[in-house]
């Protein structure tokens, strides 16, 4: 489970996220949604460690990231939007490395590695250096090592960016597997298809402040009900989020 | 069509807001940075105008040495602009992010030759314009020269840059269109390394010590006799000397001039041309390149698990060792710092210390001081290349380190650790061999050993520590590192700090050794104010060890940003 409670994080003058509170529970799929620059990311690094809150709590499985920061994260698993990982490394030694961080170490982890490359479709490369990848595959390799470990909980930042539709179809398949071990994911994403397609919930950020909150239908209802055009999840995140801003393109382009 | 200075524009941007970027700690950069850059402005100046002035005195082989001097300064200046061309030339043509975004824009090809090249030139001789500027004014004042001689000279060192920097990158197009860009790059930088390593074993062997002496004067005729080669007038450093003497002496010398900008420009045309025929097909396979072949260094983990470290450390440690001996541009650094430990143990060698008899053995002993000072210093310079950027060195992969459930003492730990062992084995075996070549009092032998362990400590832990206070994450190499505001701030701590050391050492071991040479007791105040100094030194390097990590752990606890 992951849990935020009253997050606040600002950059000077400037309230990049205002007293959220948000929980993923156990083997359930939510989403995270919202403008550009709304504050996803900066919650998603605050829960994954990354930056220091400026008030408020995050709980992972039950460890207060601020107290228990090694615990919350020992059951946790991140995949950032962009897979920033050791050039020089091999795929193999890469993901033992990541497990070493984990304190698994042993006969073991060789199984569990090969299981990883094998379900992402690396095995051929695993004696290969990272700097021959392409991003599709350096983002494959970072999923082989959010989920090398066993986490318990999952956070995912936009994590259908640069992966082919095969690439894109394997993570749908893995993360609603994972959910239905309950695990706990949430998701930010831009891809409004994918956060239909695959949320139980979805909470939608806006200047910092959640703004809605529910599965798709309830976000329906929030927009005032079911329109002509709210089929798709976009024309109820455009409602909510300010319109859709696509009146002028007429004269423009 | 956009003129060709246009596409400058973005550098100029980017440079100028950075000067208006106003953050913490600027001003004390500035006075940091200003204070060294003009000492070292002062002492090239000082340097140059005092070896004019000695020289003057010798009439006409004064003008002789002056002339193949200059020549001698721009015949390495040339050698240096050429590898720093070729190097530059492999980023700013091939390599270089923003060229996906020029090369998709309709610019005329020829317009983005001469942009990149211009670039080029700026990135790979402002170094050298920047030493010549107080040592040609030094040259200038010692003489009187006129008006003329700085025009000449600003109107000499352009072509003179341009000609090498030209065939640098000549040299790189040819080299990309042959290798892979990566692996070009790796070649070239291995090649300027050893190349800086021959040099310095070169000038070192050539023994410029000995024109000091008075009873080697035929040797030295001869010495500069041998530099006269045949090919020496067909160098452009040559017709660079010979300009700037001419105008030195109020005259001109248009037929060296004349050379320098016809080659010049000849050659910026010729590399145009070749440009426009291999440019793109160089470019092209600089996006190539995809299995590398690589050294798998397996025995590496074999042999961290027969040290006694937790899964979390060893795995630090293994990953540490073979990001470092993989990159190039991280181990072959290492080729110049042996040659530097040859040199240090040559000087040692060939130190006479019998020119006065009567103090040898009061001088072996002060130099077993100044041994341990240099090595003092070598040990900073090693660390500030080596450990200061080893938290930089993560770069953007430093979230896999922040996410994962370890503790940030035992990451930073692991990277003291890794720096200690080879900088304290280097500099204990460089002090250990130095004073056996010196022959210096067993006692000192113990004193400087000693010193050297605590040093180790205090300087790694200091480079680790504020290396980690002062990350530069998105710092494209490790000397990059080692030069920003940190790595100069570590510099000047860790000079104080061996001087302190040096001071808190040298007062009571020459104490003890004047006492036993004149056969006297060392009085009580005496031995109470020599533990004072042995204890203080201690205490002195533990704590700078002890608090530079604890503050670094801290830094990186409460890091705010963290790249990813």
């Amino acid at each position: 489970m992951i849990a935020i409670h009253d997050l606040v994080k600002t950059f000077g003058d400037f309230t990049a996220v205002d007293r959220v509170s948000l929980e993923a529970r156990a083997g359930e799929i939510h989403g995270f949604l919202g403008p550009n620059g709304a504050g996803k990311t900066t919650t998603i690094r605050i829960i994954a460690g990354l930056l220091k809150p400026t008030a408020g709590r995050v709980v992972v499985n039950g460890h207060d990231l601020a107290t228990d920061p090694e615990a919350a994260k020992a059951s946790l698993g991140f995949i950032p939007d962009r897979p920033f990982i050791y050039e020089k490394l091999t795929a193999g030694e890469f993901l033992r490395f990541h497990a070493g961080l984990y304190g698994i170490d042993g006969a073991g982890v060789g199984t569990r590695v090969g299981q990883m490359l094998e379900l992402f479709e690396l095995t051929e490369w695993e004696q290969e250096l990272v700097e021959a990848f392409s991003h599709g595959m350096k983002q494959r390799l970072v999923m082989c090592a959010a989920f090398l470990h066993r986490p318990q909980a999952v956070l995912v930042d936009e994590p259908m960016v640069g992966l082919d539709p095969r690439g894109a179809r394997l993570i749908k398949n893995v993360f609603r597997k994972m959910a239905e071990r309950g695990v706990a994911i949430l998701m930010s994403t831009h891809t409004l298809e994918v956060a239909q397609e695959m949320c139980d919930r979805i909470s939608i950020i806006v200047q910092g402040k959640i703004i809605a909150r529910g599965t798709v239908d309830e976000l329906r209802q929030l927009a005032g009900g079911p329109g002509r055009d709210d089929a798709q999840l976009t024309q109820v995140f455009l409602k909510l989020t300010g319109g859709s801003g696509l009146q002028e393109i007429d004269g423009i382009v | 069509m956009v003129p060709f200075p246009y596409l400058l524009l973005p550098s100029f941007w980017s440079s100028r807001n950075r000067v208006r970027r106003r953050e913490r700690g600027d001003a004390l950069r500035l006075t940091l940075f200003g204070s060294v850059g003009l000492a070292v402005m002062t002492a090239l100046f000082a340097g140059s105008f005092w070896v004019t002035l000695q020289l003057d005195q010798y009439a006409e082989l004064g003008d002789f040495l002056l002339r193949l001097a200059l020549s001698w300064l721009f015949l390495t200046l040339l050698s240096f602009l050429a590898f720093s061309g070729v190097v530059t030339a492999l980023s700013t043509f091939f390599l270089s992010d923003d060229l996906r975004l020029l090369l998709a824009a309709p610019i005329e090809k020829g317009r983005l030759f001469h942009a990149r090249f211009l670039r080029t030139l700026g990135q790979s001789s402002w170094m050298v314009v920047i030493f010549l500027v107080p040592v040609l004014t030094g040259v200038g004042v010692a003489r009187c020269a006129p008006a003329g001689f700085y025009i000449t000279a600003g109107l000499t060192v352009l072509p003179f840059a341009v000609i090498p920097v030209a065939l640098g990158s000549g040299i790189t197009l040819a080299l990309v269109n042959i290798f892979p860009a990566r692996r070009a790059r790796d070649i070239l930088l291995l090649m300027s390394l050893l190349f800086a390593a021959s040099i310095i074993l070169l000038l070192r062997y050539i023994q410029p010590e000995r024109l000091l002496r008075v009873e080697s004067l035929p040797d030295v005729t001869a010495f500069f006799t041998t530099l006269q080669s045949p090919i020496t007038p067909l160098l452009p450093s040559f017709w660079a000397g010979e300009t700037l003497f001419a105008s030195l002496q109020g005259g001109y010398d248009l037929l060296h001039g004349a050379a320098l900008w016809t080659t010049a420009l000849g050659l910026t045309v010729l590399l145009r041309v070749a440009n426009d025929r291999w440019y793109f097909t160089g470019y092209s396979r600089a996006q190539e390149a995809r299995k590398t072949s690589f050294t798998r260094l397996a025995v590496l983990e074999r042999l961290a698990r027969l040290l006694p470290l937790s899964v979390v450390r060893r795995t630090l440690l293994v990953k540490d060792l073979k990001v470092f001996l993989r990159d190039v541009t991280q181990w072959s650094q290492l080729l110049l710092l042996c040659a530097l430990v040859l040199v240090y143990l040559y000087n040692f060698r060939v130190l006479d210390l019998d020119r006065v008899p009567y103090m040898r053995g009061v001088i072996r002993n002060v130099y077993a001081f100044l041994n341990l000072g240099l090595a003092g210093l070598v040990m900073a310079t090693v660390c500030v290349r080596f450990v200061f950027p080893a938290v930089s060195a993560e770069g953007a992969a430093y979230w896999i380190i922040r996410t994962a459930p370890i503790e940030l003492r035992d990451f930073l730990w692991s990277k003291f650790w890794t720096g200690l062992i080879p900088v304290f084995v280097l500099t204990e075996s460089l002090t250990v061999a130095g004073n056996e070549l010196l022959g210096i009092d067993p006692f000192l032998k113990v004193v400087t050993a000693v010193a050297i362990v605590f040093m180790s400590f205090a300087l790694v832990g200091l480079a680790a520590g504020l290396g980690a206070r002062y990350p530069r994450f998105g710092a494209d190499n490790p000397t990059q590192v080692a030069g920003s505001y940190g790595g100069v701030t570590f510099m000047l701590v860790a000079v104080f700090y061996v001087l302190v050391s040096i001071v808190l050492l040298g007062w009571p071991s020459s104490v003890y050794l004047l006492s036993r040479v004149r056969d006297v007791p060392l009085s009580a105040g005496q031995q109470v104010l020599m533990g004072g100094c042995f204890l203080t030194g201690i205490v002195l390097s533990l704590a700078t060890w002890w608090l530079s990590m604890r503050s670094g752990v801290r830094a990186l606890e409460e890091m705010d940003r963290t790249p990813s």
